[in-house]
């Protein structure tokens, strides 16, 4: 071994010998463990009663259809959602129990229920979680749906590639999930402080786990940045052009180029603190020339820019969402695309503002401040165009327009408290205090509302069933009443004095604020229960709440709307040709509605594959035997991924052909059930006013003037 | 329309929010400043929170107004194809510039006055007051304070006792992680940082007890890691210097590496000692670099740790 390690360590099981020494007494850990077996356990006896382990295996583990790949992107952002909640949820109660020296400890907690370093581990996990394996994969997840479509494309440029994405993201959950269970996880924040993350500080296995789990989760995610920014540029229909682009494609763009550019530079940090912990460097330690200040540098290059990476696409959410509830179209669509690239690029400029504490000279602090006040504009600019948006418009007001401008007052308030942050003679005041962290929730919240909306928005087109309105807006409202009654105690708190990761709350003072911020976890504990009613009414509703057209909203706008609800796997039966920047709008408006076309051509279709989900396993494997630092597995799991690779790539026989009669056999067949649903005949446009469209060759062509 | 929706009663319910105004006691401790840095960071952040409101309270009022004016029903103007205006446009991106230019020339100020490693408004101060400076180095282990008075000869452990009205010029550093140095109601922060120094000043301009503490991670006494901040009188604090005088404890580095052993401060306890090695600061700085100064967490404590090993680490 190259460092000094504490514990034992063989040849055949690396460092698993340390589990030895652990007490599984601790039943907070003990009744994760039952949850993820029972649900486990049941999820597999429901899986073999219905037989669907084939229909599993077929349809979803080795599929390449972007669209399910973004559903279980989803659906793993929405389990790390939970997970991450639930993080929360001890964070909270530890802080409201853990106040002033009187107060007792139980579980073998001095105060509170939660040892210092499990405490710590808990907040690590969670906002390791809550960025990187809840809202980017939930982002990534709606990127796969519905850009493809909305620019008229059949699949993603690399429908293999964004397979091994997703699974390579999967193996990353997978890794924070087995670090409950088997050893312990990082407990040095979720940024990673050095020194604390060095070996001599962090002798466990925890940090490795966190640096191996971001480390392949962080390579999915670029190669998804690949592969959604080529297949913006290469994929789009004719007529598509970049001045016709939908505004959330153009944010899925600006927001790719960020994650394309920046997750490397993560890449990088962690592997110089890899070399660290395994190999006896001294990058990032106080001695022997090391240099912390380089790994926040570093860390904070990526961080920033991530922060827009996931924030950018929420702004293509609302401005999807607020002009078709607004029957209108975006305010100032070219300002929008140059607010996005504007916040892209910038977001390059302000890494230093994570740090002015760090006793930076005046000059330096003072760019860094004014750059990242820049940020506000464009931020501003986006505001003041989804309210002219919304000004001369015909308003209602469904679930995912209620979340849209939840989210614009959330845009509003985070932006001035974020405002007040770049300034840095404030930000020595309320830097690490918990008003940063209320700032933060507040923008990160901003992300979960109009992820949420998006969910509202477009769950007809993907499932064609609409989502129950009345509890959609329980779930709403009680969200809201927990996002105010936690956040506002915060921002409070922080005004007090009160910094973050606390595990004792030395002064009695902040104990009443912290008792309405468990009132507040309370509330979002019923909102995670309302959604979770709202998913199964509206499933076991659907037939009633069946879409009949192919738009929802019936006055929506872009090019996803233009197919059927569902979309079959080949997303469009022909190629739709772009006439206007509103596409299905236009069309609505020229009577060009109908889903039926001139004639029918043969599709070209990738083919299933299972190589992604192997190499996602050997990918498992690996990580684990890093971690534990089993040599042998590690060094036999990535030459195993290498061949697996090499097999592949001699792989000719990866497409195939659906000739043009059975894609008019299939078509013929989505429309008359469509029609039986709505009780039309098959030959009559669907859809009713708002009907569905495809392409025709013979629209006439004209672009948009701006009045 | 609601009016008749609401029982009375809970009507009142909508009144809760002013007892925020009870907590603008002394526990807000960000808008009681009681040195003149802190003075000045409060009076950045009333002049940037009120510049934003200039924009921010008529774009929700704006926003408000639209949802209620132009909600479908309500059969106000719709215009289905309006979505430019060239005179929209400069106001959207010409109010925000106009904003942050403004901001940004307050930022720019503001961060020389209160820059931690000269601020103009302590070295202003010090020209009327004429004051000589208080030097005083201090040096975080894990998880103590370490305050050492070189000029004085004493240090003291978890507890800083300086004079009102005179300036204090700190150099800091860390033995082991990196930490920061926080006093809300008399200083901002700035890091405490291994094997590097980093600077601070202040001026208290009341006598009093404050609260000093971390406010970065580091590491699992990070919640018990404070200290206490006396301002007294310039007779008080040369009485105090006495006292501390008085200590049979000697730093010497010797006893500066017993001290520096990971102990949780978990009592508040307070040490004082005397014969402080010349250049205590230098020493560490030196032996952190080299490497010389490094207690390994025991494994223990960083597993899912029990009580009774937390306790033998503790003080």
């Amino acid at each position: 071994m190259l460092v000094d390690l504490q514990g034992p360590w063989s040849p055949i099981f690396g460092r698993l010998g340390l589990l030895l020494d652990v007490h599984y007494n601790n039943p907070v850990i003990f009744f994760a463990f039952q949850l993820v077996v029972v649900g486990g356990a049941l999820l597999a006896f429901w899986l073999t009663c219905t037989n669907r382990w084939k229909w599993l295996w077929k349809d979803w583990l080795t599929t390449v259809d972007h669209k399910k790949l973004g559903i279980m992107y989803i659906l793993v952002g929405l389990v790390m959602m939970f997970r991450g909640f639930s993080d929360a949820i001890m964070i909270r109660t530890q802080q409201a129990m853990a106040v002033g020296p009187d107060s007792p400890g139980i579980l073998g907690a001095a105060h509170g229920y939660l040892p210092p370093y499990h405490f710590d581990q808990v907040f690590t996990a969670h906002g390791m979680i809550m960025i990187l394996l809840a809202v980017t994969p939930i982002l990534v997840g709606f990127m796969n749906i519905i850009m493809p479509i909305q620019i008229g494309a059949r699949d993603m440029a690399y429908p293999y590639l964004n397979a091994l994405g997703l699974w390579l993201t999967v193996v990353a959950a997978a890794l924070v999930m087995i670090a409950l269970f088997v050893g312990d996880f990082s407990h040095a924040g979720w940024v990673g402080l050095t020194p604390l993350t060095e070996l001599p500080y962090s002798p466990g296995v925890g940090v490795d786990y966190y640096i191996w789990s971001i480390q392949l989760g962080s390579i999915g995610t670029t190669l998804g940045a690949v592969n959604l920014i080529a297949t913006i540029i290469k994929m789009r229909a004719p007529g598509m052009t970049w001045g016709r682009l939908p505004i959330f494609t153009w944010t899925t763009l600006a927001s790719n180029i960020i994650a394309l550019t920046s997750f490397p530079v993560l890449g990088v940090a962690l592997g110089l603190l890899t070399f660290d912990r395994y190999v006896g460097t001294h990058f990032f330690t106080a001695d022997l020339g090391g240099n912390l200040m380089m790994y926040t540098n570093l860390f904070w290059i990526w961080g920033h820019p991530e922060v827009y990476f996931v924030v950018i696409p929420a702004f293509g959410f609302l401005s999807e969402i607020i002009p078709t509830f607004s029957e209108k179209p975006l305010f100032g669509y070219i300002t929008m695309v140059l607010a996005s690239m504007a916040i892209a690029l910038v977001s390059w400029t302000v890494w230093l503002h994570h740090f002015f504490t760090m006793g930076a000279s005046p000059g330096v602090n003072s760019y860094f401040s004014i750059a990242t006040m820049l940020v506000g504009i464009p931020t501003g600019v986006k505001v003041f165009n989804w309210a002219f948006t919304m000004y001369r418009g015909r308003l209602r007001f469904p679930t995912p327009m209620l979340w849209a401008l939840g989210s614009l007052f959330l845009l509003i308030t985070g932006g001035m408290t974020g405002m007040m942050l770049s300034v840095p003679a404030i930000n020595y005041l309320v830097h690490n205090s918990v008003f940063v962290i209320a700032h933060f929730h507040n923008m990160f919240l901003l992300i979960a509302y109009a992820s949420f909306g998006a969910v509202a928005f477009w769950w007809p087109k993907v499932f064609g069933f609409r989502l129950d309105e009345k509890l959609g807006k329980l779930f709403f409202w009680l969200f809201t009443a927990g996002t105010l009654l936690v956040f506002i105690p915060m921002y409070t708190l922080g005004f007090m004095g009160m910094t973050r990761r606390l595990d004792y709350v030395a002064h009695t003072s902040w104990q009443p604020l912290l008792l309405l911020e468990m009132l507040g976890i309370a509330l979002y504990t019923l909102s995670v229960l309302a959604f979770v009613a709202q998913l199964a009414v509206s499933i076991r509703d659907r037939e009633k709440n069946r879409v009949t057209g192919s738009d929802a909203w019936e006055t929506s706008r872009s090019v996803e709307w233009m197919t059927h609800t569902p979309p079959p796997f080949y997303n469009f039966a022909v190629t739709p040709v772009i006439h206007d920047r509103d596409e299905w709008a236009w069309r609505r408006e020229h009577g060009l509605t109908s889903l039926v076309p001139d004639r029918y051509l043969d599709i070209h279709m990738p083919k299933n594959t299972a190589v992604p989900l192997i190499i996602g396993m050997l990918t498992l494997f690996f990580g684990f035997a890093m971690v534990w630092r089993i040599w042998w597995l590690a060094a036999a799991s990535l030459i195993a991924i290498i061949v697996v690779m090499i097999i592949r790539s001699f792989d000719k026989d990866t497409d195939y052909i659906i000739p043009a009669a059975e894609v008019e056999k299939m078509e013929q067949e989505i429309l008359s059930r469509a029609a039986g649903a709505t009780g039309d005949t098959a030959d009559a446009p669907i859809g009713g006013g708002a009907g569905g469209a495809y392409a025709s060759r013979h629209a006439p062509s004209q672009s948009r003037k701006d009045t | 329309m609601t009016r008749k929706k609401i029982p009375g009663f809970f009507r009142y319910l909508a009144l809760l929010p002013l007892l925020f105004l009870g907590g603008c006691s002394s526990d807000f401790w960000l808008f009681n400043p009681k040195g003149i840095i802190a003075q000045t960071e409060l009076y950045y952040m009333i002049v940037d929170v009120a510049i934003m409101l200039v924009i921010i309270v008529p774009t929700i009022l704006f926003t408000v107004w639209v949802m209620i004016k132009y909600r479908a029903g309500n059969n106000a103007t719709h215009a289905p194809k309006w979505s430019h205006s060239n005179a929209l446009e400069v106001l959207v991106w010409g109010v925000p510039v106009v904003i942050v230019v403004v901001l940004a020339v307050y930022s720019y100020i503001g961060t020389h006055q209160v820059n931690p490693w000269n601020p103009t408004i302590v070295s202003e101060h010090a020209k009327y007051s004429k004051a000589k400076p208080l030097e005083v180095d201090v040096i975080t282990t894990d998880w103590q304070w370490l305050f050492v008075y070189p000029s004085q000869n004493v240090a003291a452990s978890n507890e800083l006792v300086v004079p009102v009205d005179r300036p204090v010029n700190f150099r800091l550093t860390s033995t082991s992680v990196t930490n920061n140095f926080f006093i809300p109601q008399i200083v901002g922060q700035v890091y405490v940082m291994p094997g590097m120094r980093s600077k601070q000043s202040m001026v208290v301009q009341h006598i009093g007890e404050y609260h000093g503490f971390t406010a970065a991670l580091s590491g699992g006494g990070t919640s018990w890691m404070e200290f206490k901040v006396k301002a007294v009188t310039e007779a008080d604090f040369n009485a105090w210097v006495s006292k501390a005088q008085q200590s049979t404890d000697k730093l010497t580095y010797t006893t500066f590496k017993t001290f520096a052993k990971p102990t949780i401060n978990t009592g508040g306890k307070v040490q004082y000692f005397t014969d402080v090695l010349p250049d205590l600061f230098g020493h560490v700085i030196k032996n952190v670099r080299d490497g010389k100064l490094l207690y390994k967490t025991p494994m223990f404590l960083t597993e899912n740790m029990l009580s009774n090993e937390f306790k033998q680490h503790s003080n």
